[in-house]
């Protein structure tokens, strides 16, 4: 199958210092759905803006449809789709406004902008509200409304940058069965950012970890799961820093342990036939008079594969981002 | 997309938005109306003997028409700046729309606004007694030099919301204005200036316009000095028009 997006050693540096994305090579194949999953800050955006041809490169370089996204830009932007992230509209056009301008824009033909506005009304199911101004939907009404706006021309590629951040699970199921259908029934590619976890589970076919605009794993969630090769026993230390310290040091006296880290008020076991080890994990903390808050056994999680691969959680960001009161 | 439909309908949309937040467009002709009869009241009755100006409503009909103009499309950089901060602006420059067309639809906006609150001014000056010695046809005239300054004025609060996406520094837009009024013959002839301000006057475009649209309400019809307006209106759109370009430019790189 043939490549719908391909990037050479692609770098964005704003400044000497600060490094956006510093060579990250891609490939992803037509019809399938990629997920690109980071931290805030990671890159994610940087490389969708290049990508989108919203953004020049600072060196390396990308193809999407087989287009140059320097040389053929224009060209570019006719054959794809965007939904950028926290839905860019125009809160004082109408629903059926915004599509219907996009559509013009987007050189539909003036005898099928109708039919295909009110079609794409009917598909996000915003046809009761399309005549209401864009102000007063709600944040998962808008993202739909942008979904359907990057869809009017018919996109055989599609990007989407964070499309489900801050909704709530309602809304993201919504958009993650207009993704899976898109995909499934007219074999829409697409690329999608996410700091989610469950999302780039659940959707992607392939995914590509970013952080400190480096990828630093690619492949099925499937492969990068079972490339961890072990189960995660996760025990949480109440009383700080010290007593995680003292943890990890009576834990590294486990046999076969393939990995013992310290990630916030826990420590991370990766170990096989995680089961059998549990009760072994007690008494060697026991021994050591160090208490447990919690002792948790599971089999590897994109969220394992996110910190072995960059030795921090996402979701613990992900959480301490909705405290702050909103993602970057 | 070609260029001409794609900034028809952004025009379109950009009117459309004006049409729902006029409010904005309540001060744009209340302040320069609020002038026009504050300096009519002020200096009409001396006029005639300080300056030689014995129609001082019509002397003053110009330039409340280039304060509305300059207010119009002073917020259309605000306009620009809510896309932007919106997000909005990402997604027309992702359409294949000719870039320039996402500017030009706003300025040729700008000029339509300009244009209709020049018919409304104007038409208050008139019926307070400020008369059109040319008749109908400098009054279009009038309103003609009207929406094309404003289109060119335009560019300025583009360029500054363009560069810097920043509402506080998109009302600069305006306040350039009143440098380039003051140091014009706004409220007095040129000819009784002070050498230094009888120089800024000579090299300041708004000058010109002033002069040409003063002519067809109080003199008839003088070429020379339309034809001095026409030209100072497309040099300083040549000027408003690069700087926008070269913002525009900065957006994607």
């Amino acid at each position: 199958m043939s490549s719908a997006i391909v990037t050479q050693q692609l770098v964005k540096h704003y400044t000497p210092e600060i490094k956006a994305v510093d060579g990250i090579d891609l490939d992803v194949e037509r019809g399938s759905i990629f997920g690109f999953l980071g931290a805030n800050g990671s890159g994610k955006t940087t490389t969708i803006r290049m990508l989108t041809t919203l953004l020049r490169p600072t060196s390396g370089s990308g193809q999407v449809d087989g287009l140059d996204i320097i040389e053929d830009a224009a060209e570019v932007r006719k054959t794809i789709g965007v939904a950028l992230q926290e839905a860019s509209l125009d809160d004082i056009q109408t629903g059926r406004e915004l599509l219907t301008l996009q559509s013009r824009l987007y050189g539909v033909p003036a005898g099928r902008i109708k039919e295909r506005v009110a079609q794409l009304l009917r598909m996000v199911d915003l046809t009761d509200a399309a005549d209401r101004w864009v102000k007063t939907y709600s944040g998962g009404m808008k993202r739909r409304l942008d979904l359907a706006a990057a869809l009017v021309h018919e996109p055989k590629i599609v990007f989407l940058d964070e499309p489900t951040t801050g909704l709530d699970p309602i809304s993201r199921e919504a958009i993650w069965r207009e993704v899976e259908s898109l995909n499934k029934s007219d074999g829409v590619t697409f690329f999608l950012t996410t700091q989610y976890m469950e999302e780039a589970d659940r959707l992607a076919d392939r995914v590509a970890i970013i952080d400190a605009g480096r990828i630093v794993a690619e492949g099925s969630p499937t492969e990068l799961k079972a490339e961890i090769g072990t189960d995660v026993i996760t025990v949480r230390i109440p009383g700080g820093a010290e007593n995680v310290e003292r943890a990890k040091q009576a834990l590294k006296r486990l046999d076969g342990a393939a990995d013992i880290r310290e990630v916030a008020d826990s420590v991370v076991v990766y170990i096989r036939d995680g089961s059998t080890v549990i009760p072994r994990v007690v008494t060697l903390l026991n021994e050591a008079s160090v208490a447990m808050d919690e002792v948790t056994l599971k089999r590897p999680t994109l969220d394992d594969v996110f910190l072995r691969a960059t030795g921090h959680h996402l979701e613990a960001e992900e959480a301490q981002v909705t405290a702050e009161g909103g993602a970057s | 997309m070609n260029f001409a439909s794609a900034t028809f309908y952004l025009a379109s949309r950009s009117l459309r938005e004006t049409l729902r937040q006029p409010g904005i467009e309540v001060s744009n002709l209340f302040i320069p109306i609020f002038f026009f009869f504050v300096t009519v009241g002020a200096l009409g009755g001396i006029a005639a003997g300080a300056f030689d100006v014995d129609n001082y409503r019509g002397f003053a009909l110009p330039v409340a028409v280039l304060q509305g103009a300059a207010g119009a499309a002073g917020s259309g950089g605000l306009g620009m700046v809510t896309d932007i901060e919106r997000g909005y602006f990402d997604k027309l420059m992702l359409s294949p729309a000719p870039r320039l067309s996402l500017v030009m639809g706003r300025l040729v906006a700008d000029g339509v606004r300009v244009t209709i609150l020049t018919v409304v001014i104007s038409t208050v000056a008139l019926i307070f007694g400020a008369g059109m010695e040319t008749g109908p046809g400098g009054f279009l005239a009038l309103v003609v030099m009207s929406g094309a300054f404003g289109f060119t004025y335009s560019g300025i609060g583009m360029a500054i919301a363009l560069k810097t996406g920043s509402p506080q520094a998109a009302q600069v837009g305006f306040l350039v204005f009143f440098p380039l009024l003051f140091l014009s013959p706004a409220f007095a002839p040129k000819e009784v200036f002070e050498p230094w301000l009888e120089f800024m006057a000579t090299i300041n475009p708004v000058t010109y316009i002033i002069e040409a649209q003063r002519s067809l309400v109080l003199d008839g019809w003088e070429w020379d000095k339309l034809g001095y307006s026409a030209a100072a209106i497309a040099g300083f759109g040549a000027f408003t028009l690069t700087l926008t370009m070269l913002a525009l430019r900065t957006r994607t790189a």
